[in-house]
């Protein structure tokens, strides 16, 4: 199909679909009106129900947590798949064996790094560290959790490659524990979940009890879901770099060549 | 009593654990992981099936009940038609791990969690009765979906194909979120009875948009014209295993997903309008296109898969009927299509295993030699033209039972389809004729997907596709089918039934009547039907010396330039043409249901 | 000019439409993918805005009475699902480009079409 065939198709579709979605949209209640009831039922419960001030994270770890769930395996799925399209392909005969072991620092930017950058860098690497486990431990309390946390944790890595530390950013990237971490954060989720089956409650049931409100050893699973999330959200997003990163340096390594 | 959420927690771990433990863990452990588990979900599946026939249940996780009528958690409901699809899924995801037993491409180990993932993925959708739920299901489904897809990364071709089926899954996913949206800002629920009771058969501006966007959502992954564009692209370059729960189940989970949304949501809202004649217009179309491309085709996945499109266009035409019989039709249909589209890309893999090409030109004669796969293939050419003797047959005498104007498409579509199979084993299995035409389709060369040196057939290649082919005769045969699928269909149209289940806990459903015998009048056509796409596919094979007007076969499978130009490959051309598809429902919604 | 009082509904669909006409008039598939979030983006403008409440406070009850009057959790909570589903995608989407270039040398959709007719 040529390009105009193509747009002028899409300029059909465009006036059809804002036509169908104005027509429900005029429909809709006002906006900054929002009439409930589940939210608002929600906010009314959660608090007593769950110890959980964060009512968004007690919807998202606990009324909701099956959604979750699925959602972390999503995550879980994609980072399977960005490490099995950027798999390293079997080598053909008469090529050089290993192409993983080039050295990062060859095809950077060879441009002098500020040591301001490197300085100040280094420095956030703890304080990321930190703030990642702060954020992934207090979400029931405040707006955070999870995967906030986790996300956290995965950027610290990268402030080190920032700072041209690339030997240190390799080992913790290409560490084999961060595979297992991965998937031990995706399955401890659906084990938690689990462990209520076995005590004869429903699946994902809160079990353990729930705490003074307020405290951060409170609202019972949401806080020990959460930390799991951390660990597979940190664990996947530090595979993932690694899987783009291996593809870069073979690629690196095979233009070198 | 098996929890439900087995069906999707054992799944999830087993696959985490084998990701986490990948490099550790020899082949054979993640095999046998791998089918265990599924087969686990078999006999879970089955067992709810069995018992949810005639008492749906509602599960609820977390142990939050509803307060009143507010659903405060995620519900699954199981009944009849939902737990036979799990069913179904985890049958074909068992037979799918056993035809890849050891010899298969593994991808470093990716392979088996990414399988039950997707089981996973599938059982969810399959009895989730919380909407957004079903989103989530749905986007772990083409997650996993998405990365299986590009298993084979070692040319461009599979990655074309998995590029075009994520853009335009997930364009879909987003407009069904968006209809999700608007549900949620007209009645501010969640849960599918919930938003159901709401609405009480309100259908203004509002919920008709919500229905035009969420079913344009489930429509694509149902590959329905024309948002069908994707499929053929997904799984001409899928690896074997993966065609199979592509074709075999994701396709009409997609179908459900909106026959869910619409027995929930819609039906009250839309009872007396001319609603669901859009899935029969739509149906009607997606049959009839599908029919004709794969009788066009000639890379044998692709030619399977426009017949995947054709079929399932038959079953939205059987959904837009809606009346009991009707869907009683569409889930043996369902069911004894997935197992003989199975039945036949397991024998396309054992063509691709033992002669590493899958077109048609390339594979004249060759198949003389495979003694047990022939006469497996003709079966599956035989039972996609829904000959009787197959259970494609039982469900299609059903469904047009109460609508004969349906049959002359399911009469074109079973013909045509039917016919392009038998055209491809009798080139390829008896070598009659000539090699046919070649196109550029056909030439997309397949790398082998398995790493046996000796290309040896062992029984666990063929063991899968007996199964199949011959599950789907034996449906036609046991005395139980219809009478199952009558139950299911009847608790699933049930709305009012849906709704106190979920808020009261258990209900039983009354017996429907004993199935009346319609086999006997549906025998002649079915009869017909199959003498038709036998004759079709001798006629294009022999190129009979007959006069010009009359060698239509051999013109339908010829070149077809400007019709076959719009299966692109461009992702662009899709999205504009899945644009054009949701403009198109939404107005027609906004014609027929207001 | 003054805006429609439900102007954030709007902005949404504006949203979701320029998104697909990036994706339609793509020609570089990593520009397709960006496009394919700037259509996820309207969904989440969308939510927000149905659980919007004029005057309403963030659901966090750390130092608040519980009985204000706050915003709806529910859309936030789907959001942050919206936002993983949107990050994942965009991971295996560009995993997938990388892939196609290296393969085929071209990053531009009409080239890439190898599975025509």
């Amino acid at each position: 199909m040529k390009r105009r065939h193509r747009l002028l198709l899409f300029a059909f579709g465009a006036v059809g679909i804002a036509f169908v979605y104005c027509a429900g949209a005029l429909n809709m209640p006002a906006w900054g009106q929002y009439r409930g009831p589940y939210g608002d039922a929600i906010a009314r419960l959660a608090v007593y129900q769950r110890h959980a001030t964060d009512t968004v994270n007690a919807v998202t770890y606990d009324y909701r947590g099956f959604d979750t769930l699925g959602e972390e395996f999503i995550l879980f799925s994609a980072v399977t798949g960005v490490m099995l399209l950027l798999r390293p392909e079997k080598q053909r005969a008469g090529e050089k064996k290993n192409q993983e072991g080039g050295n990062p620092a060859s095809f950077r930017d060879r441009a002098a790094l500020s040591e301001t950058v490197q300085v100040f860098t280094t420095a956030i690497f703890g304080f990321s560290l930190m703030f990642g486990i702060y954020m992934a431990t207090h979400g029931q309390l405040t707006p955070g959790g999870g995967f906030q946390g986790g996300v956290l944790l995965a950027a610290a890595p990268m402030l080190l490659y920032i700072a041209e530390n690339t030997e240190a950013f390799q080992r913790i990237v290409s560490h084999p524990l961060v595979e297992f971490f991965e998937g031990a954060g995706a399955a401890g989720y659906a084990l938690i979940g689990i462990a209520a089956l076995t005590m004869g409650a429903a699946f994902l049931t809160n079990v353990i009890p729930l705490g003074m409100t307020g405290d951060v050893f409170s609202s019972g699973t949401i806080a020990a879901i959460s930390a799991c999330v951390g660990v597979e959200v940190a664990a996947g997003f530090t595979l993932i770099v690694y899987g783009y990163l291996r593809e870069i340096l073979s690629r690196a390594a095979r233009e070198g060549q | 009593m098996p929890s439900p959420a087995l069906l999707v927690a054992v799944p999830l771990i087993v696959a985490a654990l084998l990701g986490a433990l990948r490099k550790l863990i020899p082949r054979w452990v993640a095999d046998l992981a791998a089918v265990l588990t599924a087969a686990g979900n078999l006999a879970i599946a089955c067992w709810w099936m069995a018992h949810a026939l005639h008492r749906t249940q509602v599960y609820w996780f977390g142990g939050w009940f509803p307060r009143g009528r507010m659903a405060l958690g995620i519900g699954f409901t199981m009944d009849g038609y939902g737990c036979g699809l799990a069913a179904l899924a985890a049958l074909l995801t068992t037979l799918a791990l056993i035809f890849s037993w050891k010899h298969f491409e593994s991808a470093g180990g990716h392979f088996h969690p990414l399988m039950l993932v997707f089981l996973a993925a599938m059982s969810g959708f399959a009895v989730s009765g919380d909407i957004f739920n079903l989103f989530v299901f749905f986007e772990l489904m083409s997650t996993a979906a998405f990365a299986l897809c590009g298993l084979k990364t070692q040319e461009p071709a599979p990655l074309a194909g998995a590029f075009n089926f994520a853009v335009t899954n997930s364009v879909a996913a987003f407009l069904m979120l968006t209809g999700i949206a608007l549900l949620y800002s007209a009645t501010g629920a969640l849960n599918l009875a919930q938003i159901g009771l709401a609405l009480e058969g309100r259908h203004d501006r509002l919920v008709i948009a919500a229905f035009a966007f969420l079913t344009t959502g489930f429509l694509v992954k149902a590959a329905e014209f024309p948002f069908h564009f994707w499929l053929p692209d997904a799984h001409s370059v899928s690896p074997t295993p993966v065609c199979v729960l592509f074709s075999g189940i994701m396709v009409q989970l997609g179908l459900f997903g909106a026959m869910r949304v619409y027995a929930t949501v819609f039906q009250g809202c839309f009872a007396g309008t001319g609603v669901p004649w859009l899935f029969v217009a739509i149906g009607a179309v997606t049959a009839l296109w599908g029919g004709m491309m794969c009788f066009a085709e000639h890379h044998l996945k692709r030619l399977l898969a426009f017949s995947t499109i054709s079929h399932t266009g038959l079953m939205t035409l059987a959904f837009g009927v809606w009346t009991k019989a009707a869907l009683a039709g569409l889930f043996v249909y369902l069911v004894a299509h997935g197992l003989v589209k199975a039945g036949l890309f397991f024998c396309a893999g054992i063509l691709l295993h033992r002669f590493e090409t899958m077109s048609e030109p390339a594979l004249f004669g060759k198949g003389r030699s495979l003694r047990w796969t022939a006469p497996l293939w003709f079966l599956g050419g035989l039972g996609l033209a829904a000959a009787p003797g197959f259970a494609l047959w039982a469900g299609e005498t059903h469904v047009t039972d109460g609508a004969p104007w349906a049959e002359a498409i399911f009469f074109i579509a079973g013909a045509m389809t039917g016919a392009a199979v038998l055209r491809v084993g009798l080139r390829v299995f008896a070598g009659l004729g000539d090699a046919g035409p070649v196109d550029r389709s056909a030439k997309v060369d397949e790398k082998p997907e398995t790493t046996d040196a000796g290309r040896r057939l062992s029984p666990v290649l063929y063991a899968p596709a007996v199964v199949c082919v011959g599950g789907c005769m034996a449906l036609a045969f046991w005395k139980g089918t219809m009478r199952v699928a009558e139950a299911a269909a009847a608790s699933f149209m049930d709305f009012r039934g849906y709704a106190h289940m979920v808020y009261a806990g258990a209900i039983v459903v009354q017996q429907p009547v004993a199935p009346h015998d319609l086999l006997t009048r549906g025998i002649i056509s079915a009869v017909l039907r199959a003498l038709a796409a036998v004759a079709v596919a001798l006629w294009a094979v022999l190129h009979l010396r007959v006069p010009r007007e009359l060698r239509w076969p051999s013109h339908l499978e010829g070149p077809m330039r400007p019709v076959r130009e719009l299966q692109s490959g461009h992702p662009g051309d899709y999205v504009a043409w899945l644009t054009l598809g949701c403009a198109v429902v939404g107005v027609a919604a906004l014609w027929l249901g207001l | 000019m003054t805006l429609p009082a439900d102007y954030p509904y709007f902005i949404a669909a504006w949203i979701l439409l320029c998104g697909l006409y990036g994706i339609v008039r793509s020609r570089h598939l990593v520009h397709m993918v960006i496009s394919l979030t700037v259509v996820q983006s309207s969904t989440y403008v969308l939510l927000l805005a149905i659980g919007f409440r004029q005057g309403g406070y963030a659901p966090v009850f750390a130092g608040l009475h519980t009985g204000v009057k706050v915003v709806d959790p529910i859309v936030q909570a789907l959001m942050l699902t919206d936002v993983v589903v949107e990050t994942t995608v965009v991971a295996l989407l560009l995993a997938m480009v990388v892939k196609a270039h290296e393969k085929s040398g071209t990053t531009s959709p009409d080239d890439l079409r190898f599975l025509r007719g």
